[in-house]
């Protein structure tokens, strides 16, 4: 049961930080295409905007790690 | 690096501005400052104002400018041929240039009018004569008896015959005949043999079925089918002959004349550049004035060539550049060869203040080896070295593809070095295939130990970045920002070191003494920098955590390798197997490109750069001739 619930918290830690990078680049991807288009120079900047949100899952990645290899 | 600026006025006899502005063109080194603000001294004001231009040199500007709108015009009208560059003096042909160019421009004008009407005429008849070819079959049946009439149709839709078959059976009572054909741009053409007597009345009631009758050109009006066909025949030959008269014509005239032209054009444009910097000069009563900016580097040849030129008559002054003129001056980089592939990250952003620093260096240190942290595999490696290799190679006049080529090649030699230490080479094929094993540590079982050391990386480069900030105040003297960015430097080592006490590197004893300065160092982080300043430090020490992608992407590209090497295992079969694996490692290859450099890419531009770079700055933009080497 506990190793049941550890799980559960990992896979809660990486999947909501997922969602919400995966919502939040959604967002961004749209008007990003809709920059690009009118100015295509921009690309640069918009690809490091995409890359931004990412900080959360990476940050949800580590907390489950971290709630795996240590609470093990 | 950015290069570092001298203030600069140049003062001399009145008479000599010409010379002088002509020669500081040639040097191509000197900015003109048009602006007198944290330039000029109050006192001065009243003795300099600015130069006033005479009236020979406005009509010589506008003389000039009228030329080269005349030019403009012309080369609007001559095709585009590769030319010789002229070796003629343009100033000694400009009267005769300003006399024969509208000759030219009218004679090119009418040509090239002519030629426009002859080419849309021929893509008219082109589209008839189309029609025109797929009837001549249909007319072989019914061409002919000379009391007859032929009616062409051109429809879209090939259903509507029917429709038309029995409107005209109605008509004629029967006394016609419909052949039609499919055209070869997909319509079909239809052919309606009536009676002369007849045609009115067809005619008539197609209009009102809104179906049109092919109409042609003013040209074949009033002709016989049959005429017209030979007609546009005879005329399409005619007219391809005429067209290319007219472009031989052009090509003949644009060779002669455009090398002369252009030349013109260069003088021209260079002239009125050097007639339009004297609106940013100034005069006294019997000097002119003019001030700006050029790199220190430069200043004692820019004086020796003053010296030489006008005999001491005109001077070169360097004047100190104070706190409230360093918004003014503008910005030059120019980096070591090693650093200058880096330079197409840097102009991603804006160009740094004169007063920050240059963000091509930073990139061009720690881009290869965040890379490298992050894809560290010794195989990846070595076959991206030799991508780049070949890249370079291929596209050596591509400037961006080269400058591409260069960075991989120095990420992979990064990206080989931390393999070997992580002992990856092709995920664990070494070591399945020659037992290799890490050097350093396996990042697939130690986890722990790679964020820790990602994250003692960003507080690493974070810091940095925080005394670059501090550095950057410094040269500003802004005491406030100075006061700030060193609270906040005290309070982030603080928290490392009270972070690094929970691993039992840092006396506990002093744990707590730490704890208590942090907390003491808030008020005076709310002094300084406001309500932000608190937010600041949550900020860096995000900054800081936001460095875990150097595991967390490593980690994946880690997996991924391994699984690529499983699925070949699992094959069964050796060939599949292979081709499996080296599918699924290009495929990782290439993320392992991509993702590690957009991430190092956002860990400079959000994390580092944020806590050091101020944007904003202005280029340097030195007064200089429109053609170099002339």
């Amino acid at each position: 049961m506990e190793k049941a619930i550890i799980a559960l918290a990992a896979a809660i830690a990486i999947g909501a930080t997922s969602l919400a990078t995966a919502w939040a680049q959604s967002r961004i991807g749209s008007a990003g295409a809709g920059t690009l288009s009118e100015k295509p120079e921009l690309s640069g900047t918009i690809i490091i905007m995409m890359a931004i949100p990412e900080t959360m899952v990476i940050l949800g990645f580590v907390v489950a790690t971290m709630i795996l290899l240590m609470l093990k | 690096m950015i290069l570092k600026m001298a203030k600069i006025a140049i003062a001399g006899p009145k008479g000599l501005l010409q010379d002088v502005l002509a020669l500081l063109q040639e040097l191509n080194t000197f900015q003109i400052e048009p602006c007198t603000a944290g330039i000029m001294e109050k006192v001065d004001e009243g003795s300099i104002r600015r130069f006033l231009i005479d009236e020979s040199s406005l009509a010589e500007r506008l003389y000039l400018e009228n030329i080269r709108a005349g030019i403009d015009e012309l080369f609007s009208y001559l095709p585009q041929l590769p030319f010789r560059t002229s070796y003629i003096a343009p100033l000694a042909i400009i009267d005769v240039i300003a006399k024969a160019l509208p000759r030219h421009i009218a004679t090119s004008k009418e040509l090239r009018a002519h030629g426009e009407e002859l080419q849309k005429e021929l893509a008219g008849l082109r589209q008839h004569a189309l029609f025109l070819d797929t009837l001549v079959p249909l007319l072989a049946v019914d061409g002919q008896a000379k009391e007859l009439d032929f009616i062409g149709l051109e429809i879209k839709n090939a259903s509507v015959i029917e429709h038309l078959r029995g409107l005209l059976s109605s008509l004629t009572d029967n006394r016609f005949e419909l052949a039609s054909t499919a055209s070869p741009d997909n319509k079909t053409v239809v052919l309606i043999t009536i009676d002369q007597s007849l045609s009115e009345k067809v005619r008539t009631a197609l209009g009102s079925e809104h179906i049109p009758e092919l109409e042609f050109p003013s040209s074949l009006s009033g002709l016989s089918l049959p005429a017209k066909i030979a007609y546009a025949r005879k005329r399409l030959a005619d007219l391809s002959s005429e067209i290319k008269g007219i472009d031989d014509q052009l090509r003949v005239f644009a060779s002669r004349w455009l090398p002369i032209y252009q030349k013109v054009l260069d003088w021209v444009n260079d002239r009125v550049v050097l007639l339009k910097a004297t609106a940013s000069v100034f005069e006294t009563r019997m000097c002119f004035f003019v001030h700006g900016w050029m790199p220190a580097a430069d200043v004692a040849g820019v004086r020796k060539k003053l010296g030489q030129a006008f005999t001491g008559k005109v001077v070169l002054e360097e004047k100190e550049v104070r706190e409230e003129d360093l918004d003014l001056v503008p910005v030059a980089l120019r980096n070591p060869p090693y650093f200058q592939p880096f330079e197409i990250f840097a102009r991603l952003l804006p160009l740094p203040k004169y007063s920050s620093f240059d963000p091509t260096l930073f990139i061009g240190i720690f881009f290869p080896v965040f890379t490298g942290m992050i894809l560290g595999d010794a195989g990846y490696g070595m076959i991206l070295m030799a991508a780049s290799l070949f890249a370079a190679r291929g596209f050596r006049k591509n400037n961006n593809i080269r400058d591409a080529a260069r960075i991989l090649f120095v990420s992979s030699i990064h990206t080989t070095l931390f393999g070997i230490l992580y002992g990856e080479y092709f995920g664990d094929l070494g070591h399945l295939l020659f037992g290799l094993e890490p050097v350093w540590l396996e990042r697939r079982t130690s986890i722990l130990p790679m964020l820790y050391l990602a994250v003692t990386v960003g507080a690493f480069h974070v810091l940095l970045g925080l005394v670059l900030g501090l550095v950057s105040a410094c040269r500003k003297k802004a005491k406030a920002g100075i006061a700030c960015k060193i609270l906040n430097l005290l309070a982030v080592v603080g928290i490392i070191a009270i972070v690094v006490s929970l691993f039992d590197i840092f006396p506990d004893l002093l744990t707590r003494p730490v704890i208590i300065a942090v907390l003491l160092l808030l008020p005076f982080l709310v002094f300084t920098g406001g309500l932000l300043g608190p937010l600041e430090l949550i900020k860096n020490i995000g900054s800081i955590i936001s460095y875990a992608r150097i595991m967390a992407i490593g980690l994946t590209s880690v997996f991924l390798a391994y699984v690529a090497n499983a699925f070949a295992g699992m094959t069964g079969n050796i060939v599949v197997g292979i081709i499996v694996a080296i599918l699924l490692h290009a495929v990782n290859m290439v993320l392992g490109v991509f993702s590690p450099a957009i991430h190092t890419l956002r860990l400079h531009y959000v994390e580092f750069f944020s806590k050091f770079l101020e944007q904003g700055g202005k280029r340097f933009e030195p007064f200089k001739k429109t053609v170099k080497g002339e």
